[in-house]
């Protein structure tokens, strides 16, 4: 015991006779960023196309892990019996959250103290190119003329999306069936066909059909317009009072040191300024949104009462 | 095309070969294995390298299908059947010779069917709305009494408790955890290949276990036997069928090889002018499965090419690859990345080639693996299929529902209750619910619904049909 004190006193007095080095140099290599998502998920490419970027300025190497199981629950228990120095981080995404919501994991989200929150993925509503639909406000519309006959989409059952279109239904005081499918991919097909009045997705998801010209969009769920497309207007612009934040961030074990903590925020924030990144993440619409430690745990928190409170209003959770 | 690209298909081919023969690493496995490694590639070797990885996945799972009675993917489930039977009767190098030389018939036809219809076929993926896949679910479980080997009461009950198995993980429509007692473990439902890894490769090591030390090394045709010009022409017509089924299951999404290989080799024995050897060891039993679940290697890619839709996991694999490119399946794809495309044809061509190449030269250590004394073979196997399981996800859950599945499995055969309509049932369970679901959800809860849609009723009816021939050839008095 005496001995572990003694060299943790002469690692501080280290420290702080270098306070340069301890700012410029991260202090562990290579550092390990763990996924629940497979190899070419959306995590995964999310962390290989930071990691690109971030090895140069941090002047460490970075290895990317997929850990798969439990919907992210196994990522997210080795995660958070890491040693928390700064050298293992799980990529977030609501799924981690809402994973802890619906069964009982072993390591909850509540495991992992949030470091940065770095992209807000904006979600979309978008219809067939055939549908007489050009706004959202047009499909309102249509469902209050129509009760019982609108048809809305969502990927998955328990998902963000969902939640987000049966808040749609109470926000506009409309009924409309809400359809979850296995997936994106399942999803696209009921829209293309005209079974759905309307899907909401990702604009990565929808991409393809979109550059093909074989969907349309018809109103966006940030708060301001996205760079990529000025002329969508958003849900509130069209008098629907509704914003769904899905986001993209990192997370590490509880008790990293403050120095790390703020060391990150500085470098996520140059390499998010950085033009080459700038190119990367622009393709796939990512919204650039940095917060720092303090900020995101305060975002995550607030974030997951939302959830809760959705979940339960829909009778998923009790 | 390129040295490199050439490359990309031979090595991906045995790797997929080797991949598919392990019980447990299904071809999407074997596929994401490879992922990371695709990154600093050129995108028509990246591409190339995943898709000859399927290739030859599909005909590895036919390997340990018929060697040892354990499909290594869940597309050679159904060549378990004939393919075992001729293995025990020492003909198990002519069997993998017809699954061989079926796979890369389906696999030829699979691909010029790619080539020459993707886009009308495309229109087809289309047309099929939740009322469609629930009636295309409802035509594969009609194949159940078929498979139930004699006991139709048994079958059904085997197919019941497979689609209870179907129902565990996420409630698709309301997002409701269902028996997963609260371990996110269970969340995302239980895969249908640790089910059939263990009901078929553990439980038959038990059976084995329980035997006394086998004869099999004697008189034995320890030597791949490709198939004669009378073999051929014994197999040409399920090889046929094997094609059209192929080809329809390839490019719905969601169906994929597993119900394909089924319903093919149902309907090989509905046509054969020997129905009777089906079950015990007919070459047509072989060659109608291998056949199909090869020509769904090309015809899976046709949603994912034409429409971006990832028809399979597989094939969700392979969008990763194109994405980690750059490249975005879909309409675009052949005016942006013309290329890459032709450059996947080719490869895909070079796949099927390699495939039969690679095959012979395996084939002959393979058989003479099986042949080694009892003790160590099975030690080997239960070792291998334990490592691949846990290799997938690193999950010692994932062990224990094999281990479990596999005590079932032993229990059924004990009792003798067949276990292929229970896999059936864990294959489609899932499948049929949602989409039963999901069309109830859109109609406001009207049944008419699955009438209206003309597919959904044509594949009603077609499976009305089938389920009444099968009871009529089961229940008729011999």
């Amino acid at each position: 015991m005496k001995r572990l004190s003694v060299v943790a006193l002469a690692g501080l007095a280290f420290l702080a006779t270098e306070p340069v080095l301890a700012q410029t140099k991260y202090p562990v290599s290579p550092v390990t960023l763990v996924t629940h998502s497979s190899p070419g998920g959306g995590s995964d490419v999310f962390l290989r196309e930071l990691t690109k970027h971030l090895t140069p300025v941090m002047g460490v190497s970075f290895a990317v892990e997929n850990v798969r199981g439990g919907s992210g629950a196994a990522a997210v228990a080795k995660v958070a019996k890491s040693a928390p120095n700064g050298g293992t981080f799980y990529a977030t995404t609501p799924t981690y959250i809402q994973t802890s919501l619906l069964s009982k994991p072993e390591v909850g989200y509540e495991g992992l103290d949030p470091i940065v929150i770095v992209f807000l993925d904006p979600e979309v509503i978008y219809t067939r190119a055939e549908s007489p639909f050009k706004t959202l406000a047009d499909a309102i519309a249509h469902a209050k003329a129509n009760p019982g006959k609108a048809k809305w989409g969502a990927a998955n059952p328990a998902s963000l999306e969902r939640i987000a279109l049966e808040r749609l239904k109470r926000t506009a005081g409309v009924q409309a069936a809400v359809a979850t499918h296995e997936g994106g991919g399942d999803l696209m097909i009921n829209v293309l066909n005209g079974t759905l009045d309307f899907g909401i997705g990702e604009i990565q998801e929808i991409r393809s059909q979109l550059d093909a010209g074989k969907v349309r969009l018809l109103g966006v769920l940030t708060d301001k317009r996205l760079p990529d497309f000025p002329q969508l207007a958003t849900a509130k612009e069209q008098g629907i009072d509704l914003t769904v934040t899905k986001f993209r961030g990192l997370a590490g074990p509880k008790g990293i040191p403050d120095d790390i903590a703020a060391q990150w925020e500085t470098t996520i924030r140059a390499v998010v300024a950085s033009d080459a990144y700038k190119a990367e993440y622009g393709k796939e619409s990512l919204v650039p949104a940095v917060m720092g430690r303090a900020e995101a745990r305060a975002f995550t928190q607030r974030f997951a009462v939302d959830v809760t409170n959705n979940l339960k209003e829909l009778g998923v959770i009790k | 095309m390129g040295l490199m690209t050439l490359l990309a298909s031979l090595g991906g081919v045995i790797w997929g070969i080797f991949g598919g023969a392990l019980p447990g690493i299904s071809p999407s496995i074997a596929m994401a294995l490879l992922l990371p490694f695709t990154y600093g590639m050129e995108p028509v070797n990246a591409i190339v390298l995943l898709a000859s990885v399927y290739v030859g996945a599909e005909y590895g799972g036919s390997i340990p299908a018929i060697l040892i009675r354990t499909p290594g993917t869940n597309s050679a489930a159904a060549t378990t059947i004939d393919g075992y039977e001729m293995a025990k009767m020492g003909r198990a190098g002519e069997a993998l010779g017809i699954s061989l030389m079926s796979g890369l018939v389906g696999g030829l036809f699979g691909l010029a069917v790619l080539i020459v219809a993707t886009e009308p076929l495309a229109a087809v993926a289309l047309a099929f709305t939740p009322p469609a896949y629930f009636a295309l679910g409802i035509l594969g479980l009609s194949v159940i009494a078929s498979l139930s080997s004699g006991s139709l009461l048994k079958g059904l009950f085997a197919a019941l408790v497979g689609l209870m198995i179907a129902t565990v993980g996420t409630d698709p429509v309301s997002g409701v955890p269902r028996f997963t007692m609260g371990s996110p473990e269970l969340l995302g439902g239980i895969r249908p290949i640790l089910v059939m890894v263990g009901l078929f490769a553990v439980a038959e090591m038990l059976d084995q276990i329980s035997l006394p030390a086998w004869d099999r090394t004697e008189a034995r045709d320890t030597r791949l036997k490709l198939p004669s010009l009378a073999v051929w022409r014994r197999t040409w017509k399920c090889q046929l069928i094997g094609c059209g089924i192929g080809t329809f299951e390839g490019v719905t999404p969601g169906a994929g090889g597993t119900i394909a290989a089924f319903m093919a080799y149902n309907e090989a024995r509905r046509w054969s002018k020997h129905p009777e050897e089906f079950g015990k060891g007919s070459v047509e039993g072989v060659a109608a499965p291998e056949c199909a679940n090869n020509v769904v290697t090309g015809t899976a890619l046709v949603p994912l090419l034409s429409l971006g839709i990832p028809g399979s996991n597989s094939a969700a694999v392979l969008l990763g690859g194109f994405m980690i490119h750059g490249l975005m399946p879909g309409p675009m794809l052949f005016q942006k990345a013309p290329d890459v495309v032709y450059g996947l044809y080719a490869g895909l061509f070079a796949a099927n080639i390699f495939m039969v190449l690679v095959g012979l030269v395996i084939l002959t250590p393979c058989i003479w693996l099986v042949n080694r004394p009892k003790p160590y073979l099975i030690a080997f196997i239960l070792a291998l299929v334990c490592s691949g399981v846990f290799a997938i996800d690193q999950s010692l859950f994932d062990l224990g529902l094999v281990l479990g599945a596999g005590v079932i499995g032993y229990g059924m055969r004990r009792f003798g209750v067949p276990v292929l309509p229970m896999v059936l049932g864990v294959v489609l369970g899932f499948l049929v619910e949602s989409n039963y679901r999901r069309s109830l959800v859109l109609s406001g809860g009207d049944h008419l619904v699955f009438l209206q849609d003309k597919v959904a009723l044509g594949l009603l009816l077609a499976a009305l049909l089938l389920t009444l021939y099968s009871l009529w050839r089961e229940l008729k008095p011999k």
